[in-house]
């Protein structure tokens, strides 16, 4: 089975937002609601300064703090890898948006339920469903989805040649690697 | 970046009305153990407890929008034992049962076994624990994050439930009240004790490897949370009324210690140890920033 993740790329991220307004409307997200957040930070001293956006979304931890402190196993881990909340069966507790440490999660204002990237561009990756998912939307590729178990996938050797790492080292076994 | 707190009053009040339920059954035991003549403190105890929890729950519930729309999903709650709020719905359950047995018993002017008062006891103990390992597990804020909070947590719905014991025999019966000497003794101690917990955590926390340590206690000690930090937590919560204590329980002779005035100064500083018990469950809360990913949450 394939272990999916993504890689970002900073250096060719301009901080244009198209992929969090493609993931509202794929997702179908109430316009309050967004999977991507963005940290925005300026670099260097007059007259050499540049700013560098870090798109932040749900990293698909191996060891998923929201799922481990889910009590009622809304968030949850499936087979494929992918971490996702069951609509259902959330109670809206919030405790998963306090474990997260990226702070990447966020509730649904009408029903109250909590929600994230869903990594639903597996299926344009799977069987090329056409999609305005983050991915297809980026002006400059600076996103790519993947297999990381498979060492001749696209991402595999992305993550190699960019020398791509997860955003904060060992924190949690995060999935989505970022180039900055 | 600006944090928004993800958990706000509501869920302050649910962690202090908890807390001060298991402290206030602590508090019946320990006056039917050491003050077995104080038979209307210990019911004032005993009906506290089940009473603070519940509205709580209510509060919580409340809080749990998702929950609210469709209440069966409560059921779910007992699916994951890997989760500390799993654990608390099963303390809470079972302290509410137990306490409500008592508070009914004790209504009712029937015998409490003991084995019901100390297992509610010990389930009252889980429960303040409970609501500190809440938030100690989560990775994400360094001002949660450590051992210290539970025990401060601790500590402080002991107070407040011992407080709240006190407030109301101060006003229904005052005789008891002056009865009650090691109680109080027990009493003036823990606001102490908090007071080197908080300065504790506040040191440790603001050398937490994220900046978020930092700017947390900062924003307690010094930013946006500062002026009800000191004023409202610090002075109201805990150094006035160990003042007041210190002066009426060692300073002040007998026949002062009982009058009404003295009655009255007691009250003061009791209700102020309840609203510090409030203000500490609020800003633990609202003064908690996410660590750092590329820029800090201020």
């Amino acid at each position: 089975m394939a272990r999916y993740g993504m890689l970002i790329n900073t250096k060719k991220c301009i901080g244009c937002y198209a992929c969090r307004t493609a993931c509202q409307r794929q997702n179908d997200l109430l316009p309050d609601e967004a999977f991507i957040r963005f940290e925005e930070r300026e670099e260097g001293a007059y007259p050499n300064v540049a700013v560098e956006h870090v798109p932040l979304q749900c990293m698909h931890c191996e060891d998923a703090p929201c799922a481990s402190v889910c009590p009622t196993g809304a968030a949850h881990m499936g087979a494929d890898g992918i971490v996702s909340v069951d609509q259902g069966r959330c109670i809206g507790c919030l405790y998963c948006m306090a474990a997260c440490p990226y702070q990447v999660r966020s509730r649904n204002s009408q029903t109250g339920a909590v929600d994230k990237c869903r990594f639903c561009t597996v299926s344009s990756h799977e069987n090329g469903t056409k999609m305005c998912s983050c991915v297809d939307a980026c002006l400059t590729d600076a996103r790519i989805f993947g297999d990381l178990d498979d060492p001749n996938s696209e991402i595999s050797k992305a993550i190699v040649k960019e020398h791509a790492t997860p955003l904060k080292g060992d924190l949690t076994r995060a999935k989505v690697y970022y180039v900055r | 970046m600006t944090f928004e707190p993800i958990w706000g009053s509501i869920i302050a009040w649910y962690l202090f009305l908890a807390g001060l339920g298991g402290g206030a059954y602590v508090s019946a035991a320990f006056l039917r153990w050491r003050h077995p003549e104080a038979v209307a403190m210990i019911r004032i105890g005993r009906f506290i407890a089940p009473v603070t929890v519940v509205i709580g729950l209510c509060l919580l519930m409340f809080d749990a929008t998702a929950g609210l729309q469709h209440p069966l999903r409560f059921a779910l709650l007992l699916t994951n034992f890997g989760s500390v709020m799993t654990w608390g719905v099963v303390f809470l359950g079972a302290f509410t049962l137990l306490s409500l047995a008592g508070a009914g018993l004790s209504l009712a002017k029937r015998d409490v076994p003991w084995g019901l008062d100390i297992a509610a006891a010990a389930f009252g103990v889980c429960v303040a624990i409970y609501t500190g390992c809440l938030l100690g597990v989560c990775k994400t804020f360094p001002l949660w994050n450590n051992a210290l909070l539970p025990i401060l947590f601790l500590v402080s719905a002991l107070s407040t439930g011992m407080a709240a014991v006190l407030v109301v025999a101060i006003v229904r019966h005052p005789e008891e009240f002056n009865r009650v000497g090691v109680f109080k003794k027990f009493h003036f101690v823990l606001p102490l004790v908090e007071l080197l917990l908080v300065a504790s955590l506040c040191f440790v926390t603001a050398s937490n490897a994220s900046p978020a340590g930092y700017e947390s206690v900062m924003s307690l000690v010094a930013g946006e949370w500062s002026v009800v930090f000191w004023l409202l937590f610090i002075v109201v919560g805990l150094v006035g009324p160990t003042l007041l204590e210190t002066w009426l329980l060692f300073f002040s002779p007998r026949e002062f210690e009982e009058s009404r005035k003295a009655h009255v100064i007691s009250f003061a500083s009791d209700a102020g140890v309840l609203v510090g018990g409030f203000v500490l469950r609020l800003l633990v809360l609202v003064a908690a920033v996410p660590i750092t990913m590329v820029t800090p949450w201020l």
